[in-house]
């Protein structure tokens, strides 16, 4: 007589709970923070998180017979407190590689915060963070140019890069747009950017957007004897589309195009991220839509996962916070995920909120993005955060000059070769920053304004999402 | 849109004090003697701000769009409107935070 499977009668931790489990090299581990409902041990529903995001939808069916569940599924192998919350505990799940396809963070995804984000046993869950294995890095294709090659393209070394969103304040006409752009580049940034929303809406189609921009670019590249660039946003409302919008980008001569990299999906932007690399295209990232997943302190995708989600499908630049700004973010947790943007190899470090080691290999690295809220008196400060492999934007601390678009890049720009020049003569920035400042404005009345203009200031709000360890 | 005003209710009667876009073009359009410095634009329609933008940027591009290039009796000039229209937009409640107070990323 046939075996008979009665589904859903067997514990979750029979199968899927693990503790003498050793990862192997090639696995990926998850950390997820798992909130309970009340009564349920935690072996069992670690051993359920391991399940549904595995191989556990598979095993009501007929076919758990012909395949190889022992192999496939995920093991629940360890548990941890959480520091200071009793409400939620630490799961790390292994999953073995060829649970996936090669090279698709949208096959990693569905599985790991797939269905079991819905499952009844759970409160809450939230994805804290991945390993993926040099196994698995090695087939994804990972930002189209790289650090490097991106200052080989733009000839910058040796400094942050600088940006500016231009926003569409009175409803700025396609070609006011593109005046903007230019004031802001022939001031002294390398980059203007579109904000994120700005797409092809009627009151700006982005044909019209991207000729007036290029226009703009050409026009400061032959004044400043600079290379420039503007993210165009290539975000569109389906693959093609944005395709033709970047396909135009680069035969209009722009050195790079933007992408709204979570709201425009995780296929389209692989897609786009591979095209740019076969075309000689930087890609800068927005992250629009990514409080919705990563705020709260519960439940969703920490921004430390969507950080490697992104280097693994590439992109050039990834907006990272500010830390001294005024938008949220743990300044320890932003540190970590800005190692986790460029370094090669970032070591687990719970202060930083980094729970698996992470070697890259010879993936390029992604540039950090320091965007919204910050002026010329953060410059001190985000030079020695961030360091030289990164672009600080300021968009209201420049268009808000009160001499205008082209005086606050100027101010903006005179203020970081001020602070880099300060911090390579061996100054400390952060304590000296007024007086590196105060010195750099003599010779440049943009910059004194400026420093008029905003007062050091001090807004410290307290972040709603904080590393696990301050709680204690 | 249908609430949008069609007609510019005059630099001295702006947001701000007056610290705005706008503001910024009609300064301009007085440093360099595009404007009488008594003209408000009061009443001005939204196509004649921009033609006035056009002319601003214009005289702007033969000095690389830079305060420091302009020639020193505009500098002064410059300098003395601008001034005079930091401290009024300052006096009106206007600051630096304004403009980096609600920016997202």
């Amino acid at each position: 007589m046939a075996k008979v499977y009665d589904a859903g009668v067997k514990d979750y931790r029979d199968t899927y709970w693990m503790p003498d489990y050793t990862p192997l090299e090639t696995d990926i581990l998850a950390c997820f923070k798992v909130t309970p409902q009340e009564g349920v041990p935690r072996e069992e529903i670690a051993a359920a998180v391991a399940a549904e995001s595995s191989t556990g939808t598979w095993t009501t069916v007929w076919t758990d017979l012909l395949t190889d569940l022992d192999h496939y599924k995920g093991r629940a192998y360890a548990i941890e407190d959480v520091p200071g919350d009793d409400t939620c505990f630490y799961a790390f799940v292994a999953y073995p590689i060829d649970l996936f396809e090669e090279g698709s963070v949208v096959n990693v995804m569905t599985s790991l915060v797939g269905n079991v984000f819905g499952f009844k046993a759970l409160r809450a869950l939230r994805l804290e963070d991945i390993r993926f294995p040099i196994a698995y890095v090695m087939t994804c294709n990972g930002p189209p140019q790289g650090i490097q090659m991106e200052r080989d393209i733009l000839n910058k070394y040796g400094r942050p890069l600088l940006g500016c969103t231009i926003k569409p304040k009175l409803g700025l006409s396609a070609k006011n747009y593109g005046r903007a752009c230019y004031e802001g580049l022939r001031g002294g940034l390398d980059f203007t950017k579109d904000d994120e929303n700005i797409n092809s809406q009627p009151f700006m189609r982005w044909r019209a957007r991207f000729d007036f921009v290029q226009e703009a670019i050409v026009k400061a590249e032959a004044e400043t004897g600079e290379r420039k660039g503007h993210y165009l946003n290539v975000t569109a409302p389906t693959a093609d589309e944005m395709m033709k919008r970047a396909e135009y980008a680069k035969e209009i001569g722009s050195p790079i195009i933007m992408h709204d990299y979570i709201t425009g999906g995780w296929s389209a932007n692989t897609q786009l991220a591979q095209w740019c690399q076969d075309n000689g295209m930087l890609l800068h990232i927005h992250r629009a839509m990514h409080a919705v997943l990563d705020r709260n302190p519960h439940h969703g995708i920490h921004f430390r996962v969507l950080t490697k989600i992104l280097r693994l499908s590439g992109g050039d630049h990834l907006h990272s916070g500010t830390v001294v700004g005024k938008l949220e973010g743990d300044r320890e947790a932003t540190l970590g995920w800005i190692d986790i943007m460029r370094d090669s190899f970032i070591k687990e470090d719970r202060s930083r909120g980094i729970f698996f080691d992470q070697d890259w290999g010879s993936m390029p690295g992604v540039i950090p993005v320091a965007s919204g809220g910050i002026h010329v008196w953060h410059m001190p400060a985000l030079v020695n955060i961030f360091g030289d492999d990164s672009c600080l934007q300021f968009g209201g601390g420049t268009l808000g000059h009160p001499w205008g678009n082209a005086a606050g890049a100027a101010a903006n720009r005179v203020a970081v070769e001020a602070c880099v020049e300060a911090r390579n003569s061996g100054r400390e920035l952060e304590k000296e920053g007024k007086d590196i400042l105060t010195s750099a404005a003599k010779h440049s009345p943009e910059l004194a304004i400026a420093m008029e203009t905003w007062k050091e200031i001090k807004f410290e709000f307290d972040t709603v999402d904080k590393i696990d360890a301050a709680h204690k | 849109m249908a609430n949008k005003p069609k007609i510019y209710v005059g630099i001295n009667n702006e947001i701000n004090g007056g610290m705005t876009s706008i503001g910024k073009v009609i300064r301009d359009g007085w440093v360099f003697g595009l404007l009488d410095e008594s003209e408000t634009c009061e009443g001005w329609n939204l196509a004649g701000i921009d033609a006035l933008l056009q002319k601003v940027n214009t005289e702007w591009d033969k000095y690389g769009c830079m305060v420091s290039y302009l020639p020193p009796e505009l500098r002064e000039r410059h300098q003395r409107i601008h001034d005079v229209a930091i401290q009024d937009a300052k006096k009106a409640g206007w600051s630096g935070e304004h403009e980096t107070d609600d920016e997202d990323e």
